[in-house]
C-alpha cells in the first residue's frame, strides 16, 4: 500500500514528518480519513486528535486546537496553532504528555462540548501506549 | 600642548563609554540567543503557511468555475486607500536597523502618492512612530511596546482592525515593511503585500488537478479565517522576525563602538605620553638653565 507524506507544523516547529499510512483528522464538519492519493481538499480543523496510522501499523495521537490542513495527491500539509503529541519513551514522559494535553484542551475548549469526547480520546491513546 | 589633566579626562571618559557599549553588547547577545531561536522555530510555520495560502489563492485564480468570490482573494484594479504597517523597534542604538525600514516605508509613501493612492500608515515601535509624528506624517494608529515585547493576543488586535476594514471594502490593500534576521551579521528588509492575496506567481498547469475542493456551505467562512489566521501570524512573525534582526543590530553597533572606543583610549594615550615627555622635558631645561645662570 502506498504511503502518503505528512507535515504536522506548530507555531513552535514542527511536530510531525514523516510517511504515515493514513491519518484521521478532526474536520470542522467531522472527523474524515486521508489515504494516500488523496484528491486536493483543503478544510478547516477544530479541536480534537489527530490519527496517524505508520508504516508499522502503529498508532500515534496528536492532539490539537484550531487548524488548517492541506490535502494534495503527494502530500498533507497540516497547519495547527497548539499541539501535544501524545507520545514518550517511558510512563512518566506519556503521563506528562497527557497532562500537557488536557491542559491545552482546557485552555482551547470551554465553549465546546466535544470537550469530553476529546479528552476520553487522548486517555485511551495514551493507554494504548503504556 | 594640550593639557595633561585634560587628556586623562578624556580618556577615563572614553574607558566609560567603552564599559558601557560593552555591556550593551553582551546583553544583546544573550537576548538574540533567545529571540533568535524563537523566530527560527516559526519560520517553518510562517513559510508553509504562505505557501498553502499561495497554492489556495493559485487554485482559486486557476479553476474560474469555482465561482469563489472572496475579496481577499480578488485582484483589486486601482486601490484607492491602502494600509501600510511598519515595525520598528522601542529603541535606537542599533545601527541602521530602524532607518531602513522608515526609509521603505516613504518609498512606498511616495509611490503610493504619485498613483493618487490614499495610505493609512499603522506603525508598531517607538522610534519609527517618532520619527513620523516628528515630520508631521499622519499615523492613522500606533502601538508602542509591542515590537520589544511581541505578544499575540495584542498583534491579532492590533491587526483585526484592518482585516476588518479590508473586508468591509474600506481598504484595498494591506503592506507590512519590517526589518528581518537574515543571519548574525545582517538584516533582511521585507516589503510585503499580504492583502489581497498575490496569486500572480501561480502558473495554472492543465497536468495538476486545479480543482479547489472545499465542502460547498463552508467554503466563505472557511477562507475568511484561513486569511485570518494568515494575516495574524503574518505580523506575529514579522514581530518576532524584527526582535530578532534588532537584537543582531544593535549587537553589531555595540561591537563597533566599543572598537572604536578601544582606538580612541589607544590614540589619547600616545598624545598624554607625549605631552607628559614634553612635560618633563621642559622641566628639565627649566633646571639645567637654572644651574648654568648660578655659574
Amino acid at each position: 500500500m502506498d504511503t502518503l507524506k505528512l507535515e504536522i507544523l506548530t507555531p513552535n516547529g514542527l511536530i510531525y514528518d514523516g510517511e504515515a499510512m493514513s491519518v484521521t483528522l478532526p474536520g470542522e464538519e467531522g472527523e474524515f480519513g486521508v489515504l494516500a492519493n488523496h484528491s486536493s481538499i483543503s478544510t478547516l480543523l477544530e479541536a480534537g486528535v489527530i490519527d496517524i496510522e505508520k508504516e508499522d501499523k502503529s498508532v500515534e495521537s496528536i492532539l490539537i486546537s484550531w487548524g488548517v490542513v492541506n490535502v494534495d495527491e503527494k502530500k498533507v500539509i497540516v497547519l495547527v496553532e497548539g499541539a501535544v503529541a501524545i507520545r514518550g519513551e517511558s510512563e512518566s514522559a506519556i503521563a506528562q504528555a497527557l497532562g500537557e494535553a488536557k491542559e491545552l484542551i482546557s485552555s482551547i475548549a470551554d465553549s465546546n462540548p466535544a470537550i469530553a469526547s476529546v479528552s476520553a480520546k487522548i486517555e485511551s491513546a495514551a493507554k494504548r501506549l503504556i | 600642548m594640550a593639557n595633561l589633566k585634560d587628556i586623562q579626562r578624556q580618556i577615563k571618559s572614553v574607558s566609560n563609554t567603552q564599559k558601557t557599549t560593552r555591556a550593551m553588547k553582551l546583553v544583546s547577545t544573550a537576548k538574540l540567543r533567545r529571540a533568535e531561536e524563537l523566530a527560527r522555530r516559526s519560520r517553518l510555520y510562517a513559510v508553509k503557511m504562505n505557501q498553502v495560502i499561495a497554492e489556495i489563492a493559485g487554485r482559486i485564480k486557476c479553476s474560474k468555475i469555482g465561482g469563489i468570490d472572496n475579496r481577499c482573494f480578488a485582484k483589486i484594479e486601482n486601490p484607492k486607500v491602502v494600509d501600510i504597517i511598519f515595525v520598528t523597534a522601542d529603541k535606537g542604538l542599533c545601527g541602521g536597523f530602524n532607518i531602513q525600514t522608515i526609509k521603505a516605508v516613504k518609498k512606498l509613501l511616495k509611490e503610493y502618492k504619485s498613483q493618487n493612492v490614499k495610505v493609512r500608515l499603522r506603525g508598531i515601535g517607538k522610534k519609527g512612530v517618532e520619527f513620523f509624528k516628528y515630520n508631521e506624517v499622519e499615523l492613522f494608529d500606533s502601538v508602542i511596546d509591542l515590537s520589544s515585547k511581541p505578544d499575540k493576543a495584542r498583534s491579532d488586535k492590533f491587526i483585526a482592525a484592518s482585516i476588518e476594514d479590508y473586508k468591509d471594502g474600506k481598504i484595498d490593500g494591506l503592506h507590512i515593511i519590517y526589518n528581518g534576521f537574515k543571519n548574525m551579521m545582517t538584516q533582511e528588509l521585507h516589503v510585503n503585500k499580504l492583502l489581497p492575496v498575490d496569486s500572480d506567481q501561480y502558473e495554472c498547469e492543465e497536468t495538476q488537478s486545479s480543482m479547489l475542493e472545499i465542502e460547498a456551505q463552508d467554503e466563505e467562512h472557511m477562507l475568511d479565517s484561513l486569511v485570518n489566521r494568515y494575516v495574524e501570524y503574518a505580523i506575529y512573525y514579522a514581530l518576532i522576525d524584527s526582535v530578532a534582526a534588532e537584537h543582531s543590530a544593535r549587537m553589531q553597533a555595540m561591537e563597533t563602538a566599543t572598537s572604536n572606543a578601544k582606538d580612541m583610549v589607544k590614540s589619547l594615550k600616545v598624545k598624554f605620553n607625549k605631552a607628559r615627555q614634553a612635560a618633563i622635558t621642559t622641566e628639565l631645561i627649566e633646571i639645567i638653565s637654572g644651574v648654568e645662570s648660578m655659574k
